[in-house]
């Protein structure tokens, strides 16, 4: 069935300067035509793995060898000569050329009009299905062209191989059903594509085989045709990970906000206790690191004024005028495909959109529109690209979570207590709350964002897509955690493009096309499929539903 | 093992070379002053002149320093504080010594606040902007002087702003002063910079001798400095200041309203630049319309010398101070060593070129690492 493999790696282990060890050991077979999976937690040594097999860092230890022979690429130009073409997560094109001068920017030479090349990147294009215009200007195009791109410039040089660090990360559904195609036609034709990815089920239904990484070792190997997700996500953690799974609302804790005044005693918060262990004497939830249960039932959501209301929320262009009240202690959902406005939506709450009109009220108050006002009035935000939106990257982890505070002193000594505080409830892997929130993996500083807002002041939390591009570990703390702030009486507005995590913790879901919510949704009485299907209107069918 | 390493980190080339430098290149002519038989150089007169002639450039890169850890940038300083000059000695002889300084420096603010409106509501860069103003201000300065020198000629005015400017201030007992605090700092909540920062100012106040006195110039360098470090290190604003130039969305949303900070450090550099120009005008009670041509350069290189980045988020002021006395304790050394001025451009040059290659080869090392 199989050939001979096209590049093997035996043992291969990284050591960085600092003593930090990266990959320990790591036996990897790729095979020509056939689609390898690599899933890994973050941390778990996928970059270090994909950098050695690019020729970007030098493995310390161990073989490699391609096509039989034992190599040692010395640069990234040194593996992409051999026939290894890497597409990275964060897509490196330059905004300001055409999609052709992007794809030819490897190629040597003294024109900058080069006719064999154009040629050249006509038939790559050709190959892809022509998903864009060669002329047209990179910075121009929506994401998942660009990502088309980044895959034509990968195969400019006709690679053997073809690796793809998480390409479908930051896609919408439909886009990424176009990356699937483009990963099934090369596979057919003779490549070999090793696909790294969050995504358990588009692994399942993409991939030939499957390696897991965990702790710098390949602790899963096999072909995909024996697994099921269950498997691979308890490869991925190690322990076996309860999937998030919807408790019928009976079962959970009931919408039982505690009135005006007394929230700041009844929820688990650290800013002001001395120990987070000391949390939530009074409602008998259990740490929220541990999911949420019952606890005594104590009136309904009718008893209470919304937390939340928005009238005629809208913002042209953008987001249509939106009315709707969230009461203390919900979760509302919003189901969207990207562009959608579901961002907008929250954006336009937040004051974040100086364009946005219509009134927003917290506790029957007016809010100002503007950030300041809504943090003032203890609306949070969580934006969805926590790089460029969410954290300073230069900043400690303690100057981060301290951000939005105000008064005119800063106090060292409160704020490492509050880091410290967070570090250990959000489980946020780190070495102390002076490390640079810059130097934390994608999960870890996702926490730091989030662990920014988790004070007594904030009534709101507004989460926009707050797992994206995280591993399952952390995936499942912070969704159990914004559970658990709700049930505490914290409501919560939850952007996610994983439409089965609005499903599994929300009280309700708001769908949103074009800038409007078109429906409202019982997670109760809905599925992932039936989601989709609403929110992506002209694609009634994705590979996300399949 | 943490604290330690944050100690050794602080004394390091990164984070202290600046300071190394600066003692390094004062014991070099030093060492080539005795050797030639001329005067002692690190006398307290020559310090304290070193000190005075770096003063203006060290109260506007203090402010420059501000401006670029926002991720800013100001090249209209130096026109700006000749404009203010300019205003300070136009207005002196009618209205009076502190009514004019005042005139000076709104006029200065008002400069800010256009670079500042023009920078962040019409949303051109920065550069572009200040190079705008750094010639029209300029072009304004020769349109109020006509093109010739101005001079302050009634005497009790002039004598206000001599009073104000060359003044000498005794700062033997401060500086002891200062040194003990900071030692008992040092001591009681077990710091080793500011007990190191103790013993030098100890040092230097008791090899400056009891009459030792400055310029007023550099007593206002240092409490201006003191007092800017003091908000960016220990107060709320500090924080985000910092944080708008590390990453201005984020701080836009943590409710951080970006454009105040933004406008304010383009009006503290211009009433910084104002103020440096009320000290030139009363300097000389004059102002020749070429005055300070130039002078925003060796601001920047001050601050660039102290290790800030242009890309915003780090900076320290103190360190800009030191570059700035850095940059003109060269300057001294040639004149008073007579070591030829033609190299002297040369070799600053050449100065802030290395340190950036230091600073920068550093800063990759540790993100490697």
């Amino acid at each position: 069935m199989v050939g001979a493999p096209l590049l093997q790696l035996a043992g291969v282990e990284k050591v960085w300067p600092n003593g930090t060890v990266a990959l320990r050991g790591v036996d990897l077979t790729l095979h020509a035509g056939r689609v390898h999976g690599l899933l890994g937690a973050n941390g778990a040594g996928k970059s270090t793995l994909i950098k050695v097999l690019a020729g970007a860092i030098p493995a310390s230890g161990g073989m490699v060898s391609w096509r039989g022979e034992p190599v040692r690429w010395a640069s990234p130009r040194a593996a992409r000569a051999a026939g290894v073409a890497t597409i990275y997560q964060h897509i490196p094109l330059v905004p300001t050329l055409s999609v052709v001068e992007n794809m030819l920017l490897e190629r040597a030479g003294g024109w900058r009009a080069d006719r064999a090349g154009r040629a050249r990147a006509k038939e790559v294009a050709g190959l892809l299905d022509n998903p864009f215009d060669l002329d047209a200007l990179v910075g121009d195009l929506p994401i998942g062209t660009r990502q088309m791109v980044a895959i034509a410039q990968g195969l400019m040089a006709d690679p053997a191989l073809l690796i793809m660090d998480e390409p479908t990360a930051s896609l919408a559904g439909h886009e990424r059903e176009r990356v699937y195609a483009v990963v099934r036609l090369l596979a057919a034709q003779g490549h070999a594509v090793l696909f790294v990815s969050h995504f358990l089920d588009e692994i399942l239904s993409l991939t030939d085989e499957v390696t897991v990484l965990r702790d710098g070792r390949a602790v899963l190997h096999a072909q995909t045709a024996d697994l099921d997700e269950a498997a691979i996500a308890a490869a991925i953690a190690g322990r076996s990970v309860a999937a998030l799974e919807r408790r019928p609302r009976a079962e959970r804790a009931p919408l039982n906000p505690p009135p005006e005044g007394e929230g700041d005693r009844q929820r688990s918060w650290w800013w002001r206790g001395s120990t987070p262990q000391a949390s939530s004497p009074v409602d008998n939830t259990p740490p929220p690191a541990c999911g949420w249960s019952p606890s005594p039932s104590g009136g309904g959501l009718e008893q209470y004024p919304p937390t939340l209301e928005l009238r005629d929320l809208g913002s042209s262009g953008k987001l249509a005028p939106t009315s709707l009240t969230v009461a203390a202690g919900e979760i509302v959902g919003i189901a969207g495909m990207l562009g959608s406005g579901r961002s907008e939506l929250l954006h336009a709450i937040f004051g974040a959109d100086p364009a946005a009109r219509g009134a927003v009220l917290l506790h029957g108050k007016p809010i100002g529109r503007t950030p300041e006002e809504s943090v003032a009035a203890g609306i949070a935000l969580v934006p969805e690209d926590r790089a460029t939106q969410g954290f300073v990257a230069g900043m400690s982890v303690a100057e981060n979570i301290a951000l939005p505070r105000t008064g005119l002193f800063q106090s060292p000594a409160q704020e490492r207590e509050a880091a410290l505080a967070a570090i250990e409830r959000l489980a946020i892997k780190v070495q102390g709350p002076d490390a640079p929130v810059g130097e934390l993996s994608g999960g870890n500083a996702q926490k730091v964002v989030i662990a920014k807002w988790l004070t007594p002041d904030t009534r709101l939390l507004l989460l926009d897509e707050p797992t994206a591009g995280i591993d399952i570990g952390a995936r499942t703390d912070i969704l159990r955690l914004i559970r658990a702030l709700a049930d505490e009486g914290l409501p919560a507005l939850l952007v996610s493009s994983e439409f089965e995590e609005l499903i599994g913790i929300c009280d309700r879901i708001l769908v949103m096309r074009d800038g409007l919510v078109i429906a409202e949704v019982d997670p109760e009485t809905t599925d992932e499929a039936a989601l989709i299907q609403r929110a992506s209107g002209n694609f009634p069918s994705t590979g996300m539903a399949a | 093992m943490m604290q330690t390493t944050d100690w050794r980190a602080g004394l390091g080339l990164r984070k202290a070379g600046i300071y190394y430098a600066l003692l390094i290149l004062l014991a070099l002519l030093a060492g080539i002053a005795h050797s030639r038989g001329l005067p002692a150089y690190l006398s307290a007169q020559n310090l304290g002149n070193i000190a005075y002639q770096a003063s203006l450039v060290g109260i506007m890169g203090v402010a420059m320093t501000v401006m670029l850890i926002t991720g800013a940038f100001d090249l209209s300083v130096a026109s700006v504080a000749a404009l203010a000059a300019a205003v300070l000695v136009g207005l002196a002889p009618s209205i009076g010594f502190p009514l004019a300084a005042l005139a000076a420096i709104v006029t200065a603010v008002s400069v800010g606040l256009f670079n500042g409106v023009i920078v962040q509501f019409v949303g051109i860069n920065a550069f572009i902007v200040t190079l705008g103003t750094l010639t029209a201000v300029r072009g304004l300065v020769l349109v109020l002087t006509d093109g010739r020198s101005l001079m302050v000629e009634q005497p009790e005015v002039l004598q206000q702003m001599l009073a104000f400017e060359s003044t000498r201030v005794p700062l033997f007992w401060p500086l002891l002063a200062l040194a003990v605090a900071l030692l008992a700092f040092a001591a009681f909540r077990r710091r080793i910079a500011p007990g190191l920062g103790g013993i030098v100012v100890a040092g230097l106040a008791l090899l400056a001798g009891r009459d030792f006195a400055v310029a007023a110039p550099v007593v206002y360098l240092a409490l201006f400095t003191a007092l800017v470090w003091a908000v960016l290190r220990f107060t709320v604003v500090g924080r985000r200041i910092y944080a708008v130039g590390g990453n201005a969305e984020a701080a836009r949303l943590s409710g951080v309203n970006v454009h105040a900070y933004k406008l304010g450090a383009f009006i503290l550099s211009s009433a910084a630049a104002g103020f440096a120009g009320v000290l030139f005008g009363c300097r000389l009670g004059a102002i020749n319309p070429t005055a300070l041509q130039g002078a925003e350069l060796t601001v920047i290189a001050s601050a660039i010398l102290g290790g800030t980045s242009l890309f915003g988020g780090a900076g320290s002021v103190l360190k800009t101070v030191a570059g700035a006395l850095l940059l003109f304790t060269l300057t001294n050394g040639f004149n008073v060593l007579d070591l030829g001025a033609s190299y002297q451009g040369l070799i600053e040059g050449i100065v802030v070129i290395a340190a950036a290659a230091i600073y920068t080869i550093g800063g990759n090392r540790r993100r490697a690492a």
